[in-house]
C-alpha cells in the first residue's frame, strides 16, 4: 500500500464516525442547542425579540428577577410541589409495587389491581386537570364526602384559597405521577432473587426486617434514579397548574414554569422570562449533573 | 447437633402432582448424607421440606427428636447453604456472615468474635469487608458456609452448592466441605445430581427417582450391589453398560456370542436359577471390560467388539464400543442418548491400549462383576 493510500484509508476511519453521527448532530443543535443558546442571549439583551435593534442589559435582567418576591415565592412552591409529589410518588408506588408482587393478594385480584392502579398514567396532563378541578370543586365529590365523613364542617374552595391551592395542584399531581415509581418498583422487586428472602426466613427475619435488609437496599439504584428523573420533569410542570389555577389565587400556586410563562406572554417582558427561564436551565442543569454523575459511579 | 428423622413424607402439588412419594430416611447425629438423582427427582423439594420452604403435604419430620412439621424455617435450627450462595451483595462479606446475629438482636463485641472466628476456620479474614461481587466463586461459597456456621444449627442442609463453580475448584471444595464437616461434626444433607459428589464426599447416599427413594447406602455398597437397575445406572461414571441377554444353564446368550457363567455366580445369587431359559438383564462397569491384548485382559472370556470412539484421558482410555447386543435403559433422564447407535457401551482401558478407532476387537470381560436385573421390574437378583 502506498503511503498515500494509506493516509487517506486513515482520514477515512477519522472522519467516518462523525459523518455516521452528523444526522442527528445536526438535528440536536437545530431542536435543541440554538433554542437554548437564543434564549440565553435574550437574556442579555434590552427588548428582545420586540425591537431590531435591542441592546446589551448585562445582568439587568437577573438583578429585576432576583429583586421580585413573586419569583422567590415561585421558586419555593416550586420547591415545595416538586419535593412533595417525589416523596409521596416514591412512598405510594412502593406501597402498591409491594402489594402487586405480593403472594398473598389472589391473582385475579392481582391483575384488576394492577390495570387500576396505572390509570393515572394513562390520562394527559390536561384530562388530569379536569379530572380534579371537577372532583375539587366546592360543589364537588370530594368536599361532599369529606362533610359527610364529618371531616370538614364547610365547603372548602380547595383550588380557590390560598391556603389549600398549592396543597391541592400538589395532591393531583402526587396522583397522576406515582405510577412510574410503581412500575419501576414493581420490575425491581421482581428482579430480586427469591433465595435472598428464603435465607431470610431461615435466618429467622421479621416480614419489617426483610423490607429494610433486603427489599430497599436492593431497590436502591432505581429508587434513586428514578427520583433524580421525576425531581427534574416535576420541576417543570406546567400544563397541570395552569389549567387547574393558573399560579393563582394571588400566586399562591405560581410556580417558575408559570412565573416565567407569565412575564413572557402576559407582560411580553421576553427578556426578563428568558432570565428565569435561564434560571430554570441551570437548576435542571445541575439536577441532571448529578444524575448522570450517579449513573456513571454505578 | 440432632438427628433429622424423615417418616413416610409426601409432597403433592395442587395439580395433584406427587413430588415426593412416602420419603423414609434417618440421617444419624453428625452424618453426612447426600441426596442425588436426576433432576426433577424431588431432591430439593426434600432438602426444601426439611428446611420449612415447602410445606410437607403427609409424614413426619423430627429434628434432634423435636416434630418440626408446623414449624417456621427460623425455629427448625437448621442452616441452608443455597445453590446461588444467595448472599446479599449490598453487605460486606462480614455483615452476610453477621446477618442472622444482628436479626437475633446479638450485640456487636460478640458477633464480631464470632464472624473473625468462623472467618479464621474459612479463611476469610482478610475479605471481611468485601462486597460478595468482589470475590471469586470459591470465596463465595466459602462465604455461604459461614453465614450457615455462624448460627451453630443442628443440622447443614445445602442445595447442589458446588454447581455454579468450574471443574477444578469443585474438586477443591469438595474436599474442604467434606472435611469442614468431619471437624464441625454437624449432621449435614447435601443435594446434588452428581454422582461423583454424592460418592466422594457422603457417608451414605440417598438415590432417588421420580419422587421416590431408590437405595440409601454408603457409597461403596451402593456402587457395588445397587438394587435396580437405575442406581446401577446413576451410580459410577461412565455409567454401567445394561443389555438384554437369556440365560441358558450356566450360559448367558446376548446377540451372536455367549459368557459362561461360575457356579460362584449361581452360589451368590440363589434367585438366578429361577431365570434359567428367560430373558434377563445384565451390567457391566465399562472398569470391568478389558482390552484382550493387554496382559490384565488375557484371563477374562472375550466377546467381540467394534470400536466407535475413543476418548484418551492420559492415565486410561475411555472407548465407545459397539457389541451385537440390545442396550437397556436404565431410565436416568439425564443419560445422553447415543441417536447414531453407533457404540452401545462404554469401557475404561489402560492408556497402553492400542486399539484404533473403526477396528474390531476382542473385549475381555470380568464375569464375577457381571449385575443381574430383573427385566421387568429392573430390580437387582
Amino acid at each position: 500500500m502506498t503511503r498515500q493510500k494509506r493516509s487517506r484509508h486513515r482520514l477515512k476511519r477519522t472522519v467516518a464516525p462523525y459523518l455516521y453521527l452528523s444526522p442527528s448532530l445536526v438535528i440536536i443543535g437545530l431542536l435543541m442547542l440554538l433554542p437554548m443558546v437564543t434564549v440565553i442571549s435574550y437574556s442579555f439583551q434590552n427588548s428582545a425579540v420586540l425591537r431590531r435593534d435591542s441592546s446589551f442589559a448585562g445582568l439587568k435582567h437577573y438583578q429585576a428577577i432576583f429583586a421580585d418576591p413573586v419569583f422567590w415565592a415561585s421558586l419555593w412552591h416550586t420547591l415545595y410541589f416538586t419535593c412533595m409529589s417525589v416523596i409521596f410518588h416514591m412512598t405510594i408506588g412502593m406501597i402498591f409495587a409491594l402489594m402487586l408482587n405480593s403472594d398473598r393478594i389472589n391473582p385475579t385480584l392481582r391483575n384488576i389491581l394492577r390495570v387500576l392502579y396505572i390509570l393515572p398514567w394513562l390520562f394527559t396532563a390536561v384530562i388530569i386537570a379536569v379530572i380534579w378541578r371537577l372532583l375539587l370543586e366546592p360543589n364537588g365529590v370530594v368536599n361532599s364526602i369529606l362533610m359527610q365523613l364529618g371531616i370538614i364542617g364547610s365547603k372548602i374552595e380547595w383550588f380557590s384559597s390560598p391556603e389549600t391551592a398549592l396543597h391541592a395542584v400538589t395532591f393531583a399531581n402526587i396522583w397522576a405521577g406515582y405510577p412510574l415509581f410503581m412500575v419501576s418498583l414493581l420490575a425491581g422487586l421482581q428482579g430480586i432473587p427469591k433465595d435472598f428472602y428464603e435465607a431470610a426466613d431461615i435466618d429467622g427475619a421479621k416480614a419489617y426486617q426483610k423490607l429494610i435488609f433486603i427489599t430497599i437496599p436492593q431497590l436502591m439504584p432505581i429508587i434513586i434514579s428514578i427520583s433524580l428523573l421525576d425531581f427534574i420533569w416535576t420541576m417543570q410542570v406546567f400544563p397541570l397548574i395552569w389549567i387547574t389555577t393558573g399560579g393563582g389565587p394571588i400566586y399562591s400556586t405560581e410556580v417558575l414554569s408559570t412565573y416565567t410563562y407569565k412575564l413572557a406572554f402576559s407582560s411580553y417582558n421576553l427578556s426578563q422570562a428568558s432570565a428565569s427561564a435561564v434560571v430554570i436551565l441551570l437548576i435542571s442543569l445541575g439536577l441532571t449533573l448529578f444524575y448522570i454523575r450517579y449513573q456513571k459511579a454505578r | 447437633m440432632a438427628e433429622v428423622i424423615l417418616e413416610n413424607i409426601c409432597k403433592t402439588y395442587g395439580n395433584s402432582f406427587r413430588a415426593i412419594d412416602r420419603l423414609n430416611l434417618s440421617v444419624e447425629d453428625g452424618e453426612f448424607l447426600i441426596l442425588v438423582g436426576p433432576s426433577g427427582c424431588g431432591k430439593s423439594t426434600a432438602l426444601r421440606m426439611i428446611a420449612g420452604l415447602e410445606d410437607i403435604t403427609s409424614g413426619s419430620l423430627r429434628i434432634g427428636g423435636v416434630d418440626v412439621v408446623d414449624m417456621p424455617p427460623k425455629d427448625r435450627d437448621i442452616a441452608m447453604v443455597f445453590q446461588s450462595y444467595a448472599l446479599y451483595p449490598h453487605m460486606t462479606v462480614f455483615e452476610n456472615i453477621a446477618f442472622s446475629m444482628r436479626l437475633a438482636g446479638k450485640p456487636k463485641a460478640e458477633r464480631k468474635k464470632r464472624v473473625d472466628e468462623i472467618a479464621r476456620t474459612l479463611q476469610l479474614t482478610s475479605l471481611l469487608d468485601s462486597k460478595p461481587a468482589n470475590l471469586s466463586g470459591g470465596q463465595r461459597q466459602r462465604v455461604a458456609m459461614g453465614r450457615a456456621m455462624v448460627r451453630e444449627p443442628a443440622a447443614f442442609l445445602m442445595d447442589e452448592p458446588l454447581s455454579n463453580l468450574d471443574a477444578k475448584l469443585r474438586v477443591q471444595m469438595r474436599a474442604e466441605i467434606t472435611s469442614l464437616q468431619k471437624q464441625l461434626g454437624v449432621t449435614t444433607i447435601y443435594v446434588t445430581h452428581d454422582q461423583t459428589e454424592a460418592m466422594t464426599m457422603g457417608d451414605r447416599v440417598a438415590v432417588l427417582k421420580g419422587g421416590v427413594l431408590q437405595q440409601v447406602d454408603t457409597p461403596k455398597r451402593l456402587y457395588e450391589s445397587p438394587v435396580n437397575a437405575f442406581v446401577a445406572g446413576f451410580i459410577g461414571s461412565p455409567s454401567m453398560n445394561l443389555f438384554e441377554g437369556k440365560l441358558t444353564g450356566d450360559e448367558l446368550t446376548a446377540g451372536t456370542f455367549a459368557i459362561r457363567l461360575q457356579d460362584a455366580a449361581f452360589v451368590r445369587r440363589p434367585g438366578l436359577k429361577s431365570y434359567a431359559g428367560r430373558k434377563i438383564v445384565f451390567g457391566i462397569r465399562p472398569e470391568h471390560l478389558y482390552d484382550s491384548s493387554l496382559e490384565s485382559g488375557r484371563k477374562y472370556q472375550t466377546v467381540p467388539a467394534k470400536v466407535t470412539s475413543i476418548e484418551e484421558l492420559g492415565s486410561e482410555h475411555i472407548v465407545h464400543l459397539n457389541i451385537d447386543a440390545v442396550r437397556v435403559d436404565s431410565g436416568d433422564p439425564d443419560a445422553v442418548q447415543d441417536f447414531g447407535m453407533a457404540s452401545n457401551a462404554v469401557a475404561k482401558f489402560e492408556p497402553e491400549s492400542a486399539v484404533r478407532s473403526g477396528s474390531e476387537i476382542r473385549l475381555a470381560l470380568d464375569d464375577t462383576k457381571l449385575h443381574f436385573f430383573d427385566p421387568e421390574t429392573h430390580l437387582a437378583i
